[in-house]
């Protein structure tokens, strides 16, 4: 169920659009955003009343963008690393390895505690930065092991 | 046109062509995935690839335009080892375990590798698999995502052609998977146009699923015997059953699609219920009995009736040549005009829908109709009763932005492309038409000064007529000024015309009034059985002889054979293929009629209730084994031909007929066997039929022009009159009292009359009867879809699963006529198609 603060967020966003069904993406994000980082098959389903459109349509988009996490749940925190080549060649492997340790889960993986997720993304953009991640909405860029220590400690120490 | 260059050959082709088509044009071969004329091109799979001199990078010739000056390599060593590298990479994660896939022998992947692949491949990584067994994903559809090429063709068909939408692209790259939403199990159309167009194993049948090899298959090239579309299928037959039927790119107006009744329903083929005997009845019962018994006692039954005495009905679903002999061994030798074609609808509102719908004009094709600029449907539930018309509709209307308005009063799939839908109520498509018509003749009230059903509705005015069809007068006028601003106006008409033909004058006034401000009017009638307008081309109605002709000497209809027979009068009757007991509007009354005829001869495929009160029982054979031609609503004259042998001692029909016409005419003048023999008859003696061309049916025709012209039927100068009939509708309804709901008829989209309800397969897709009201309806009851209701009117009451429907007019129920459990005639009053309903839940 949507609460309604949700269904009021669709409805302005669908305020930019000329038909309805354009304001599937952020919708999508409306929903993710206000049920715990995550969608379900029931968000979808319900979107798709909303917009109009067969739930497939809807399910097409959110499994084509990697920022909309409905195959498994994830934690607060979702932690997208970018694996793509220039990331690769600064190390990108290597602070995935770190974050594997220190987390002590594997790629794919949520802590226990729900916390955070662990996953890779192809080529973010970003490569002048490289080696980066993002986590949530926010790039954390020139990554070292000692700064993404930092950046965890802080996030776990931020909720 | 723009010059170009094609492997170094200078040509000059139309401006914005693809590079592909123009490619085609000159023979040459160009592999496709991705591609489909039909479909939005989306140049995803890169198959098609070719060079273009001076461009770096090859082209996706499937999207790319010809534009002047360009010189394109179609065979280049790059664009040859682009093609070959494509498919290496289609390779790296395809299942490759052809041994075991139905599509072996006859997929598009083994094929092209065949001829333009690598033969060894260098990835050895180990390959994705989106899962591991086959999964059921309908009662038709069993899906391999590990063999998909990703053209998407599936996902683009079910939403571009078919409406329906349900399949989607989930997931990315490799791991982009085409199916349903979290892969439920779709409750859809049901039409497999998804399998059809998937060019591997991924979409397959459930039904044809390890049935055989398509090496093994034996085919022949027929048409759909349901609705009156015409859709072109290749049946195909393993070890004596009929495994398959389905329809070809580029051939056919269908060209690779079908409804599921097309795709699905060719079981009935198989049926261990098919009558394999001649029955005849000896000392009250029906016992087998050999042919010569049969036709003795036909001989013996018939001589002793008086002409006028005697009647015939033929199913529009036999062939034109079946028809033909049939309505001649009548009107010939048997010296009667009682021959009927039509035993749903009364020989007037078969002559004012003809008239209506300028049939005695000719032959006018779908696609003339779709090149109009606004196009007006009326009258016809045309996504459910002619499911492959509703498909060209949208097809057409989205790609050249046609303005299509639809009334009905009830919604359907083809409302979503609609610039204008209008809800009247039922059985007033004359009152609606009256008011338009009144409007458009605003200014040309000369033309129509001496008309008389002009007159008459404009003394009712457009006030009255516009509510008495519960349509808004702007609504009405909105329609008028969509028509106003167009030069072509093409309109589709259905069977709601024969079911309520007081609204066939109308349209006539509404066509006329059209042509008269000098606009191209192209009428298309929508039927619902496959050679309905052939049957009456042929002359089996009992006012019209061939080609419309005026008999001197008019005719009982089937309701007047069967208002004869009930006094006792009707000493004989032929049934070919009809069931009457259960299908006509008064089931009781007719089987009571029947059997008081004193000699009944019923031919058909199956053991009906009507052949149970015989007293000969002829056993006829399926389109799957003969030969013959079927005119289509459009007037396309298309053949048939035999696959299978007739099962046990059935015979052909036509062989049946024709020994008949021979036994009575007293002479041997008619080959009993050769159906060509008698379409070279109907040539000659039906003019209209001179000049069909029936050869072009069926060639492949890869340019993708599905019209095939040459076979529609002529024009004739027979002239037709618009007989006056008065609103029984609103009569019938009004002696009902209002009880809530108008209920109303028509066919399932799965089923066409009862014949399709022999079929396993299609009956898989609907458990027993449904009642279907609006959503809003239903909300203001209190019911939700799929509960048990009961609905009641004052001749009938019988309790239905509830459906609702999206877009319905507030008031008006639907059952279909075709479920064998609620017989929904039994709701109406004899040979009325309306009735007033009570609905509550159970
Ligand atoms: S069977 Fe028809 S309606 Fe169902 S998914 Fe396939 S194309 Fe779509
Ligand atoms: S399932 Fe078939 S039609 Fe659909 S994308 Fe895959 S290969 Fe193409
Ligand atoms: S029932 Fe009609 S629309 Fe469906 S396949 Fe047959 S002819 Fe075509
Ligand atoms: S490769 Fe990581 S941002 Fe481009
Ligand atoms: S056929 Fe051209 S890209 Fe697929």
């Amino acid at each position: 169920m949507l609460t309604e603060k949700t269904l009021e967020k669709i409805k302005q966003i669908q305020k930019n659009y000329h038909s309805k069904k354009s304001a599937v993406m952020g919708a999508l994000m409306a929903v993710q955003r206000d049920s715990g980082n995550n969608l379900t098959r029931e968000d979808m389903d319900a979107v798709a009343k909303i917009l109009d459109v067969n739930p497939v349509e809807i399910h097409a988009v959110a499994g084509f963008y990697t920022m909309y996490n409905w195959k498994k749940p994830v934690g607060r925190h979702h932690i997208q690393v970018c694996w793509n080549l220039s990331c690769s060649l600064l190390g990108a492997e290597h602070l995935i390895s770190h974050m594997e340790k220190t987390l002590g889960i594997t790629l794919g993986e949520t802590t226990p505690d729900s916390m955070f997720t662990l996953t890779t993304a192809e080529c973010l953009g970003s490569c002048g930065t490289a080696p980066m991640m993002q986590i949530g909405d926010d790039y954390y860029e020139d990554l070292t092991v000692e700064k993404v220590d930092k950046i965890l400690a802080d996030l776990r120490a931020r909720s | 046109m723009v010059n170009i260059k094609i492997n170094g050959k200078e040509l000059k082709v139309e401006a914005g062509k693809l590079i592909l088509d123009a490619a085609r044009d000159e023979g040459h071969d160009i592999p496709t995935f991705c591609y489909q004329a039909d479909l939005m091109g989306i140049g995803s799979c890169r198959m098609c690839l070719i060079e273009i001199e001076g461009q770096k990078k090859l082209q996706p010739s499937c999207i790319t335009p010809v534009m002047d000056g360009m010189s394109i390599l179609t065979d280049s060593p790059t664009v040859v080892s682009a093609r070959s590298s494509m498919l290496e990479f289609l390779l790296t994660d395809h299942a490759l375990d052809c041994p075991v896939c139905d599509k072996g022998g006859e997929c598009e992947l083994q094929d092209m590798v065949y001829k333009h692949g690598p033969h060894t491949g260098r990835h050895a990584e180990p390959k994705h698999r989106h899962h591991g067994k086959d999964y059921v994903l309908s009662p038709v559809i069993i899906k391999n995502s590990n063999r998909c090429v990703q053209c998407t063709k599936c996902v683009r068909v079910c939403s571009e052609i078919v409406g329906v939408g349900v399949l989607g692209s989930i997931g990315r790259g490799i791991h982009q998977e085409e199916t349903s939403f979290f892969k439920t199990y779709l409750d859809c159309d049901h039409c497999g146009n998804c399998i059809e167009v998937c060019p591997v194993g991924c979409f397959m049948r459930l039904p044809y699923r390890y049935t055989s090899r398509s090496w093994d298959l034996k085919s022949a090239d027929s048409i759909c015997t349901y609705c009156a579309t015409g859709c072109r299928v290749v049946i195909e037959e393993r070890d004596g059953l009929l495994v398959r039927s389905r329809a070809q790119l580029g051939v056919g107006l269908n060209s690779e699609t079908l409804c599921a009744r097309g795709r699905f329903g060719y079981d009935i083929v198989n049926s261990d219920d098919r009558l394999t005997t001649p029955m005849v009845k000896k000392y009250g019962k029906l016992e087998p009995a050999t042919w010569e018994e049969a036709f003795g006692a036909i001989r013996k039954g018939f001589r002793s009736s008086s002409p006028a005495r005697t009647g015939g009905l033929i199913s529009p679903r036999m062939t034109n040549e079946e028809i033909y002999l049939f309505s001649k061994l009548f009107k010939g030798p048997l010296q009667s005009n009682n021959v009927d074609s039509s035993m749903r609808w009364s020989p007037e509102a078969v002559e004012g829908f003809a008239a209506a719908t300028s049939m005695t004009a000719g032959g006018v094709s779908i696609f003339d109709c779709m090149d109009s600029q606004s196009v007006f449907v009326v009258g016809t539930q045309l996504s459910d009763e002619n499911p492959v018309v509703d498909y060209i509709v949208r097809r057409i209307s989205n790609a050249n932005g046609v303005q299509v308005a639809i009334a009905s009063s009830r919604g359907m799939k083809l409302d979503s492309c609609a610039s204008q839908t209008l809800r009247h109520a039922p059985a007033t498509e004359g009152d609606l038409l009256g008011a338009a018509a009144l409007l458009l003749a605003d200014k040309d009230a000369v033309r129509f000064a001496g008309n008389a059903d002009f007159n008459s509705i404009k003394a009712t005015g457009i006030d009255t007529l516009a509510a008495r069809s519960g349509v808004s007068r702007s609504e009405i006028e909105a329609l008028v000024s969509s028509f106003g601003s167009s030069e072509t106006v093409g309109i589709i008409a259905g069977t709601e015309f024969l079911r309520f033909p007081e609204g066939s004058a109308s349209l006539a006034l509404v066509v006329e009034a059209l042509r008269g401000a000098g606009k191209k009017v192209t009428v298309i009638p929508v039927l619902d059985r496959c050679n309905q307008r052939g049957a009456w081309e042929m002359g089996a109605h009992p006012g019209l002889g061939t080609a419309y002709s005026r008999e001197g000497v008019k005719g009982l209809g089937f309701a007047g054979m069967m208002n004869t027979a009930s006094e006792g009068k009707l000493d004989s009757i032929y049934i070919v293929g009809e069931n009457p007991v259960v299908e006509y509007g008064d089931g009781n009354f007719a089987r009571d009629a029947i059997g008081k005829v004193g000699f009944v001869v019923v031919q058909d495929t199956f053991m009906t209730e009507t052949a149970a009160l015989a007293d000969v029982i002829l056993p006829g054979v399926t389109f799957a084994e003969k030969d013959g031609t079927y005119t289509n609503q459009e007037g396309r004259v298309q053949s048939i031909n035999r696959l299978l042998p007739p099962p046990g001692d059935a015979k052909r029909d036509l062989e049946i007929i024709s020994t008949i016409y021979n036994i009575f005419s007293g002479t041997d003048d008619v080959p009993v066997k050769k159906s060509a023999g008698i379409f070279a008859e109907i040539r000659e003696k039906v003019s209209t039929y001179a000049k069909v061309d029936l050869s072009f049916n069926n060639e492949k025709n890869t340019f993708n022009d599905l019209d095939n012209k040459e076979s529609l039927v002529g024009g004739s100068s027979a002239s037709l009159s618009m007989p006056q009939v008065t609103g029984s509708a609103a009569s019938s309804l009004a002696s009902d009292g209002h009880a809530g709901f108008t209920l109303v008829t028509g066919n399932h989209l799965y089923h066409s009359g009862r014949l399709s309800l022999r079929s396993e397969i299609l009956g898989g897709f609907i458990k027993g009867a449904i009642v279907e009201i609006s959503e809003e309806d239903a909300d203001r009851l209190g019911i939700t879809s799929g509960e048990k209701v009961t609905v009641a009117g004052s001749r009938y009451k019988a309790e239905l699963v509830l459906k609702t429907r999206k877009g319905s007019a507030s008031g008006v129920a639907f059952i279909a006529e075709n479920y064998n459990d609620v017989p929904v005639h039994k709701f109406f009053r004899r040979g009325e198609s309306v009735a007033s309903v009570k609905i509550a839940r159970s």
